[in-house]
């Protein structure tokens, strides 16, 4: 009988989640432990029979669980700054305390840290990297300012290595059939994912849902599972009714803000839709290729965060475009720089936002609900 | 040719740059690195300065383009590997040959003096290793004044000249740590209260070493690349473990009482360094203290945290 999705959600969640403190009860997994960052090429992993986390995606469990102003609090103890990203500081209070909604992630064998996102993460894998005193491999992707040539030299080697790496720390020898197929798998995913998110603009649909939907593309996308769940996720939305008309569609640029219910300002965007946002095609990754690790290769080098601002111009216009949106809330992180200039040229009117996406004290809602008003009256009045 | 230059990174083999000091810029950007804010000012608006380079580094420098936009100068990003194998170094080379490739280009002007100007750059860093290794007998503000001094100037005018000696000699003995020191002010504080700087990790001093010879048979721009990437390292490289461990070492040889950190505020590689820095120092029983500045020409509070820390060592 074919599972539901709510089946395979819980799953995929447990077989996540079954290393984790909270449940582990003190055993350590045999296959060997990963912590990586989320755009990490974890085919690689996967294809080798190791498990991998991702502290990133757990620091938004800890705030969705409202739990992280204690680590916050406990990481500046630790001489972490509240300036560094809050992610960074959640998890940090979260170890040094051994404290989390679901206890703390399995003890790494390894560290694995990516700059295809941000400079951040690999400066924050260092610090892990004291507190486990196990090895920190570092992924240097160069991005579209440098030739395509040259970077696929550059990239492809330093993956090669990783896999030797991983072969001599599993003990394993990596077949290629199975990372094939663990890349088919993430396809799969992307390619489920992108007809989910493409509902938005059309049917009434929650964001929320897709802000938390989207975390199995993050720390599942080689699974089989992800991509059928996407697919029932999809059938369920298409029998959704019609997006309201009456309502301002608005583009929502930035990260979800992870301590609040519903993953966005709800309570100030009353006569609004969020009828597309850019957060939700960050792992549309593109996996085109003619052999696994040109696959790979332009799907890790080409995130949208490693980007040219030319050319995330470019795509965010496509995704703003597609999504009928008029105005924008733009979200300025205060944990993640990279992310600031996303919003450079877009075209349409926008109301910036200081926020940071797991520490809820740095938002002045007041303030926020006054900027939303006033966009509201500009709009009108066109 | 007028170039502003960032960083450590900036391969002055190639041409002549003028290493960011300090800019008195009215820019702020929300939660951004004021020194790299202040370097955006100066190419901004300094009609003295025709083009900038910077690298790819930290999440500050990832991004300079966008602030850049519009700029009608020779604007130039050189991405640094964030590893320092030789995967790194022969991909760094390409990034050097490359940027020598768009100057000449800009500025119509060809190069062809590179194997003259690593010699020279090499002769003068074993000039400043040399002071490096009687500081606590000469004046480090005199010291790290020459050094910022010569960086502004044209490679081949670059001569660092002897230090007068220290007149606090006998002071109470520290190590200094962080990013490029752009306000020399607090140098002059830490001699003021009493402190003797014997070493540092910065990257206009401390990091500073000698190359090994350039020999014909190399590839000029590997050649490069290897000396740059192999410095000791700088926290954007991702090798903390080693920072830590060549800092030690010296702080206990040269057996320094206390550590002085110098942060620019919202400097995420430093930012981190520094919470693994500071309980390795703990776990050494050596005190330490942190100085954040909001950018270029600021000071923070250093005077009352330095009259402060010098009682307490």
């Amino acid at each position: 009988m074919k599972k539901t999705a709510a089946q395979l959600q819980t799953a995929l969640m447990r077989e996540y989640y079954t290393w984790f403190s909270k449940y582990a009860k003190g055993k350590r997994p045999e296959k060997k432990v990963a912590w990586v960052t989320a755009f990490t090429p974890v085919e690689i992993l996967e294809a080798l029979d190791m498990l991998y986390y991702y502290p990133e995606s757990y620091a938004a469990v800890i705030a969705a669980s409202e739990k992280e102003q204690d680590l916050l609090n406990e990481s500046e103890r630790q001489y972490l700054s509240r300036d560094c990203c809050s992610y960074s500081c959640c998890i940090e209070g979260c170890l040094q305390l051994e404290n989390g909604p679901r206890g703390i992630l399995p003890v790494p064998d390894i560290l694995i840290a990516t700059n295809n996102q941000c400079n951040t993460l690999p400066n924050w894998w260092n610090i892990l990297a004291e507190r486990y005193q196990v090895p920190l491999i570092v992924i240097d992707y160069p991005g579209d300012i440098m030739d395509q040539e040259s970077a696929f030299d550059y990239v492809d080697k330093q993956h090669k290595k990783l896999i030797k790496d991983l072969e001599t720390l599993t003990g394993k020898t990596m077949d290629y059939d199975k990372l094939r197929n663990m890349i088919a798998n993430s396809q799969n995913s992307v390619s489920a994912w992108n007809s989910v998110i493409s509902c938005l603009p059309v049917y009434e649909i929650s964001p929320t849902d897709l802000f938390d939907g989207i975390s199995f593309l993050i720390t599942s996308r080689c699974k089989e599972a992800t991509a059928e769940l996407y697919r029932l996720m999809y059938e369920k939305l298409k029998e959704k009714p019609a997006a309201a008309k009456d309502q301002i569609p608005v583009f929502w640029l930035g990260y979800p803000l992870w301590y609040h219910p519903q993953r966005y300002l709800q309570e100030v965007l009353t006569g609004y839709r969020i009828a597309g946002s850019n957060y939700i095609t960050w792992w549309s990754i593109d996996y085109f290729g003619n052999d696994s690790f040109e696959r790979l290769f332009h799907a890790y080098n080409y995130t949208f965060l490693n980007l040219s601002q030319e050319n995330r111009n470019k795509r965010l216009e496509a995704f703003i475009s597609e999504s009928g949106a008029v105005c924008a809330i733009t979200l300025h992180n205060k944990s993640c720089k990279c992310d600031f200039v996303s919003a450079k040229n877009i075209s349409i009117p926008q109301v910036e936002i200081e926020i940071d996406m797991i520490d809820r004290q740095f938002l002045d809602i007041s303030k926020v609900k006054k900027q939303m008003d006033i966009q509201k009256d500009v709009l009108c009045s066109i | 040719m007028r170039i502003l230059s960032l960083s450590e990174f900036i391969p002055e083999q190639i041409c002549d740059i003028i290493r960011f000091t300090q800019y008195h810029g009215d820019r702020n950007i929300n939660h951004y690195c004021g020194y790299v804010s202040d370097f955006i000012s100066q190419v901004r608006y300094d009609d003295s300065i025709d083009g900038c380079v910077f690298p790819r580094s930290c999440d500050s420098t990832r991004i300079m383009n966008r602030y850049l936009s519009g700029v009608d100068k020779f604007v130039y990003q050189i991405l640094v590997p964030a590893r320092q194998d030789n995967l790194a170094i022969n991909f760094f080379a390409k990034g050097i040959a490359d940027y020598q490739k768009a100057i000449e280009g800009y500025y119509q002007q060809r190069i062809d003096i590179i194997e003259q100007r690593i010699e020279y750059i090499n002769t003068r860093n074993k000039a400043i290793e040399r002071l490096y290794s009687f500081l606590g007998d000469i004046s480090y503000f005199g010291y790290i004044s020459a050094i910022h001094d010569i960086l502004k100037k044209p490679l081949f005018e670059q001569k660092i000249e002897n230090c007068h000696m220290a007149s606090n000699h006998g002071g109470k003995k520290v190590y200094l740590t962080g990013s490029f020191l752009s306000n020399l002010a607090i140098i002059d504080l830490i001699e003021k209260s009493g402190m003797l700087i014997v070493g540092d990790n910065l990257p206009e001093s401390g990091r500073i070493k000698s190359n090994k010879d350039y020999k014909q048979e190399d590839d000029i721009y590997e050649y490069i690349a290897e000396c740059i990437l192999k410095r000791r390292t700088s926290p954007t490289q991702n090798n903390f473990q080693s920072i830590l461990q060549s800092d030690l070492d010296e702080i206990k040889a040269k057996n320094a009482k206390g550590v002085i950190f110098v942060i620019q505020k919202y400097c995420e590689p430093y930012l981190y360094l520094y919470s693994v820095y500071k309980k390795m120092l703990e776990a050494n029983n050596i005190p330490s203290v942190v100085i954040t500045v909001s950018h270029s020409d600021d000071i923070g509070r250093a005077e009352m945290i330095l009259e402060t820390f010098a009682d307490t060592i």
